[in-house]
């Protein structure tokens, strides 16, 4: 039985993220994308936790509940901030920006000073 | 020992295929070996490329149904269901598509197209101006790549 070679995803990845412009923009995605998935997949294993329904959390939210399905099972892309704080409401949490560490912050504001036009400035 | 049973006979069920995520990501191939999906991202931006590997890395190891890709790995519809794509602005704004085709199964089949785990199959991408539409055309040519790798067993993949 033949079994295909699926090994040039990995490798073509490790050959270009030894570009460091490559690797800074792979793990920003990874990062931003690790960030929304969360939010969502929490959010809905609150909803499970809570006994509440895909149909009944729509209801809560005046939604349609198939946005709801979509929205949980990744068949909507770009989830709407509006939507994701109206059931994290519905659910009795909300939704929060956490600061992250200060080593963090100090490289947003190096990036941002690098950045920053000295006449607009 | 006293006692010992004879030689266990040699199995001849193959054993489960392991269908812990990560999936395997593929590039579809089409019969001269070329890979659309993998010509399509090698002429990608490097930062689309970049991003475009981080939702596939990200599905595969949160394969549907839970939401995963951040937002950008999306089912289609209409004529183009069965397939996802992953949706990407670039530079000035100009828009990139990676459609993909959700390799899964029972393990029989899956190792009758030659995979030993369920799979992300990239068949191609398509790119346009911001504002502007991909037109029905476009989409037939995805479907006929796509049709194309799923009409073989087992699968023709890029190595």
């Amino acid at each position: 039985m033949t079994r295909l070679d699926t090994s040039l995803h990995d490798r073509r990845r490790a050959e270009r993220l030894r570009d460091p412009e490559y690797r800074e923009a792979y793990e920003q995605a990874s990062h931003e994308i690790a960030q929304t998935d969360q939010v969502i997949r929490t959010l809905d294993a609150l909803r499970v936790e809570m006994g509440v329904s895909k149909a009944e959390l729509a209801r809560r939210i005046n939604r349609n509940p198939s946005s709801i399905r979509r929205l949980f099972t990744a068949q909507q892309a770009r989830p709407e901030l509006a939507l994701v704080a109206a059931i994290a409401d519905a659910l009795g949490a909300e939704v929060r920006v956490v600061p992250t560490t200060p080593a963090a912050k100090k490289v947003v504001r190096e990036r941002a000073g690098s950045d920053r036009d000295p006449v607009a400035a | 020992m006293s006692g010992r049973r004879g030689k266990q006979p040699n199995r001849t069920e193959p054993a489960a295929l392991d269908r812990r995520p990560p999936w395997a990501i593929v590039y579809a191939a089409r019969d001269d070996g070329i890979s659309p999906g993998l010509t399509f991202l090698d002429a990608c931006p490097g930062k689309v490329d970049a991003e475009f590997g981080a939702v596939l890395d990200a599905v595969a190891g949160a394969p549907p149904p839970a939401f995963s890709g951040g937002g950008k790995w999306e089912a289609m519809h209409g004529d183009m269901g069965g397939y996802y794509e992953i949706r990407l602005t670039g530079p000035g704004r100009e828009q990139f598509r990676l459609f993909c085709l959700l390799e899964n199964g029972t393990d029989a089949q899956l190792t009758e197209r030659g995979l030993h785990k369920p799979a992300l199959a990239v068949i191609t991408g398509l790119r346009k101006p911001w504002r502007t539409t991909l037109s029905a055309n476009d989409y037939a040519g995805v479907r006929k790549l796509g049709d194309a790798y799923l009409a073989r067993l087992p699968r023709r993949v890029a190595t």
